[in-house]
């Protein structure tokens, strides 16, 4: 389970066109990631994919299911982590089933399995002022798996990470990914990131944000970020987001 | 040694406070011996820092019987305190659910922002008359009630504002939804705002005791008693008694930073 549908999803902020009649899907365990120039309303998508804000036209389905109000059946992982600073790494992760009453045993079995899943043994007990930002957004990923969703919505989960980090923690992530197979939507800056972490690459046209082209990653894991395949992938996605940027420039 | 190392913080802190003793005592002789007078100042009439202590530790250790000495100054102390304590659980019941209601819902907000605006800028002490004739009993309560409350309110409000949004999103998309948010999100968020407006409202609430208990006239609290020293005359015992308000003011201060670093630990 775990399919997502965008039929002709407009969104408008107060006459401010973000998304334009978008259309596209994530098929069952599969890995999409959105790759667009900044502003062109990646994030917005997220959103509205997690009910947090609704859309001026279209509608968005889960499993068939029309998304209206907040969609509790996906797991969000934010940039900034947006961890819960009083709560402690097993607190984090215990959040969502605590929040949907679950007694506090199996709590605890839940929190351990995914501890051990990020590979945060020995950190259970830290805050996450303790933690590094690598750390914290496995906490953001064991935390957004422990409320076992259908889908991952990760809002550029590695932006604020450090280029050695962000390398491990892509690994980490097919890793944690190919275990537990739920579908993703990745949201990302980086055609090097989309490339090596996708199934299918969505490039989005400049605002009001639109599908402009899909890539379909056909490379078998684990991937070599080097590999001359990859770099083909590479540069056809930079030529087709390289004339976005520029009209996206443009437009500012 | 380093300028800020403990030993010399302590150092500086001693000589500064031998210091203020010895001037004290120095411009109290100097005045009674005709020497030296501050202009428009009966100096003469203020005790020295020993006749002070003597005045301190007789009435903290000694009954005293007399008019208005019924008591000691443990006892005098010890009816202050609980009436703040009284009052301080009042305020607190009331100021936070009422600063969270205040600060998430945007329509409780507007029914009550008006009302606590105006109310809030009423110092304690203006209550004191109607307290005395609106309230058979515990009218220097009331008056504490008043100080404490609106800066527990107005701290909850801002505390609740400065939630982080993100940590609400997230919290929903996790699952919790209206009641959750607030328990699980908006009132830990907000508990060092809280704690914060628990202390400055002590620190409110211990100033308009000794005010109330000055003019309620009720025969015991630490104001009722510097206020009837004053009376007799007998200065060094009111002076003592300024003494105690002010040690028992910071106590409780580092009472609630500790109680803050032990339940706010996620901060730095």
């Amino acid at each position: 389970m775990g399919r997502l549908v965008l039929h002709d999803v407009s969104k408008n902020f107060n006459g401010f066109l973000a998304v334009d009649r978008l259309n596209f899907e994530v098929a069952n365990g599969e890995f999409v990631c959105l790759l667009g120039p900044s502003g062109c309303g990646k994030t917005t998508i997220l959103r509205l994919v997690a009910g947090l804000d609704t859309p001026s036209a279209g509608e968005i389905f889960l499993d068939g299911k029309k998304i209206t109000g907040v969609n509790k059946e996906c797991g969000f992982v934010f940039q900034e982590y947006a961890l819960f600073p009083w709560r402690t790494v097993r607190e984090n992760i215990e959040f969502g089933p605590q929040a949907k009453g679950m007694p506090k045993d199996e709590l605890g079995k839940i929190s351990q399995r995914y501890i051990d899943l990020v590979g945060l043994r020995g950190f259970e007990n830290h805050y996450p002022r303790d933690l590094s930002g690598g750390m914290k957004q496995r906490v953001g990923i064991a935390r957004a798996y422990a409320n076992n969703p259908k889908l991952l919505l990760m809002d550029e989960p590695f932006g604020a990470l450090d280029a050695q980090t962000r390398n491990l923690m892509q690994g980490e992530l097919l890793r944690i990914w190919e275990n537990e197979h739920i579908s993703a939507l990745f949201v990302t800056h980086s055609v090097e990131e989309a490339v090596y972490l996708a199934d299918r690459v969505i490039v989005m046209s400049a605002r009001p944000g639109t599908v402009k082209e899909v890539f379909n990653i056909s490379l078998p894991r684990p991937r070599v970020r080097t590999s001359p395949e990859a770099n083909i992938f590479r540069d056809s996605i930079l030529k087709s987001l390289g004339a976005e940027i520029t009209r996206a420039a443009a437009i500012k | 040694m380093k300028s800020n190392s403990p030993g010399r913080v302590l150092f500086i802190n001693v000589v500064s406070l031998i210091s203020f003793l010895i001037l004290w005592h120095a411009l109290v002789i100097l005045a009674r011996n005709d020497i030296f007078n501050i202009p428009f100042m009966r100096l003469r009439d203020v005790p020295t820092p020993i006749e002070t202590w003597y005045a301190l530790t007789g009435a903290l250790f000694t009954q005293t019987h007399g008019p208005g000495l019924t008591y000691g100054i443990v006892d005098h102390t010890e009816a202050s305190l609980l009436r703040v304590i009284q009052g301080g659980i009042v305020a607190f019941v009331v100021g936070v659910p009422v600063g969270i209601g205040v600060g998430y819902s945007k329509l409780i907000g507007n029914i009550l922002n008006p009302i606590i605006e105006i109310i809030r800028n009423m110092p304690p002490m203006a209550w004191i008359p109607l307290a005395i004739f609106i309230l058979v009993t515990g009218g220097s309560i009331f008056i504490v009630f008043i100080g404490m409350v609106f800066p527990i309110i107005l701290n909850t409000i801002h505390g609740v504002k400065s939630t982080d949004p993100r940590l609400i999103d997230a919290a929903k998309t996790l699952g919790a939804s209206g009641s959750k948010i607030v328990t699980m999100v908006v009132i830990p968020s907000a508990l060092p705002s809280i704690i914060a407006g628990l202390r400055i409202g002590l620190g409110v609430g211990w100033m308009a005791i000794v005010a109330a208990e000055m003019v309620i006239r009720s025969p015991i609290g630490l104001g009722y008693f510097i206020w009837n020293m004053g009376d007799l005359g007998r200065y060094a015992e009111m002076v003592a008694g300024m003494i105690v308000i002010g040690v028992i003011g910071y106590i409780m201060n580092i009472s609630i930073l500790l109680l803050q670093k032990r339940f706010v630990k996620w901060v730095d």
